[in-house]
């Protein structure tokens, strides 16, 4: 196989035009789609991510490797499809009823897809049954809740008693995320985990459906 | 009584009013607007360091015109005087009177982004800094401050990620407290939501939350009284804030 270590240069570097391009060539050459994605793609954004946790990358530039992956994603995304192969887990996410405040939900999101997930984003403001319904219809196994204002975060809350009120709260994990939620609140709503970053979701995301 | 009054001053002209017809004697400080967006753990230094340097012995206590603001009061501690500041999320509960009444209105209105005097006219002091300390998030870059550090296309991305923070609003409610000096806030309001194609709504704001602030009238419904020694804690109910000993090391 040829070297494509372009492919994480370019989505470590956030340069979405050369990801896009090497993915092309690498396909046309017959380079195998998943190993694209594991020995380039995901290592590029665990890099980055790293990079975050370090304060080297900022949010900028995590946003933007996200982006790079992702649109090497797209092109990848319906081979493996083809081949039946699973994604890491399907993952339901939004902010919760009120609360407008979507980057950093955004943020979340596209590391979720640069992870390998699935992401169904139901975007900003969402009711409770809208979580539960998109759990319902995409067969998800991750709910990510996200809320900026302390006078939101108890959406979260009737969130994830409206999932147990549907029956599918013992078939998805409930992470929540947000600048004013704690730990304490995570335990306090019983939510499965917490993330206080976009790099730390994705860490939690995998631990998540790895048990 | 004598008071320290330590006060965002998005309330400038809202508290300037109550302190002036208040009985007790209440000196004031502002901190510059917008503490929540430079992060918790910032705006806690900030708060705290300006409530170290009151000279307890000079006053009954300290009044706070501030609210959970995020979680930017979690852990400010009372030191040998107590402090009181009001139950709130955050500053349109002191405009509004209430923690009841917003949370009506909220309930009603997701999409608003509030307006009164000291959204108007105050705050380019502090932009300077918390343009600085958002810069880490990548908040609160201009657009061609983008362009420069990451190129044209990239540039149009992150500001639409980052940058355009009230896209998802629609309406400007404007809050008048009844001692503007004229219509000069609620006509820009006005002109600022019709140009951003917004809906406006005017509703009438009510001073008694801070008038009882700066007036002692602190009953434990509306109010927190941190004992000396205690420090701000977030409660998840409708009390909204706690305070708790600071466990001695």
């Amino acid at each position: 196989m040829a070297d494509y270590s372009r492919l994480y240069d370019a989505i470590l570097n956030g340069d979405a035009k050369t990801a896009v391009a090497v993915t092309k060539e690498a396909l046309a050459e017959n380079a195998d789609p998943m190993e694209l994605v594991s020995k380039h793609m995901i290592p590029a954004m665990d890099e980055a991510g790293k990079r975050f946790e370090c304060e080297e990358y900022f949010v900028p530039e995590l946003l933007l490797a996200a982006r790079a992956m992702k649109g090497s994603l797209e092109l990848i995304r319906p081979l493996l499809a083809a081949r039946g192969a699973e994604p890491a887990g399907r993952v339901v996410i939004g902010t919760v009823k009120g609360d407008l405040h979507d980057i950093g939900k955004n943020l979340v999101s596209s590391m979720l897809e640069g992870g390998g997930f699935e992401v169904v984003d139901l975007g900003a403001d969402v009711p409770p049954e809208k979580f539960v319904d998109a759990v319902k219809t995409n067969n998800a196994n991750i709910v990510c809740l996200s809320a900026l204002l302390t006078v939101t975060m108890p959406s979260m809350r009737t969130t994830i008693e409206a999932l147990k009120q549907a029956g599918v709260r013992d078939r998805v994990k409930v992470m929540i995320g947000g600048a004013p939620v704690t730990q304490q609140y995570a335990d306090e709503i019983g939510a499965d985990a917490y993330g206080e970053n976009a790099t730390a979701a994705v860490t939690f995301a995998r631990k998540l459906v790895a048990k | 009584m004598r008071l320290k009054l330590i006060s965002c001053e998005i309330f400038y002209r809202e508290m300037c009013a109550v302190v002036a017809r208040s009985p007790n004697m209440v000196d004031i400080e502002f901190l510059p607007k917008g503490l929540h967006d430079i992060g918790s753990d910032k705006m806690l230094a900030r708060l705290q360091s300006a409530l170290d340097s009151v000279e307890d012995a000079r006053y009954d206590a300290v009044v706070l015109g501030y609210g959970l603001c995020g979680t930017g009061i979690v852990g400010l501690t009372a030191r040998s005087i107590p402090v009181v500041v009001p139950r709130a999320h955050d500053c349109i509960t002191h405009f509004l009177g209430s923690k009841e009444r917003y949370a009506e209105y909220f309930q009603n209105h997701p999409g608003v982004y509030f307006k009164t005097t000291g959204w108007i006219e105050r705050g380019t002091d502090l932009e300077q800094l918390t343009r600085q300390a958002l810069h880490k998030s990548g908040l609160g870059y201009t657009y061609s401050e983008l362009v420069e550090k990451y190129g044209e296309d990239n540039a149009k991305f992150l500001y639409e990620q980052l940058c355009d923070t009230t896209r998802n609003y629609q309406q400007f409610t404007y809050i008048e407290m009844g001692i503007e000096p004229d219509g000069r806030f609620e006509r820009i309001a006005q002109e600022e939501a019709a140009g951003r194609g917004w809906r406006f709504e005017k509703i009438r704001g009510d001073l008694s939350l801070l008038e009882r602030l700066v007036g002692g009238e602190w009953d434990d419904r509306d109010f927190l009284t941190v004992p000396p020694g205690w420090r701000v804690v977030a409660r998840y109910d409708e009390s909204i804030i706690g305070a708790e000993p600071v466990s001695q090391p």
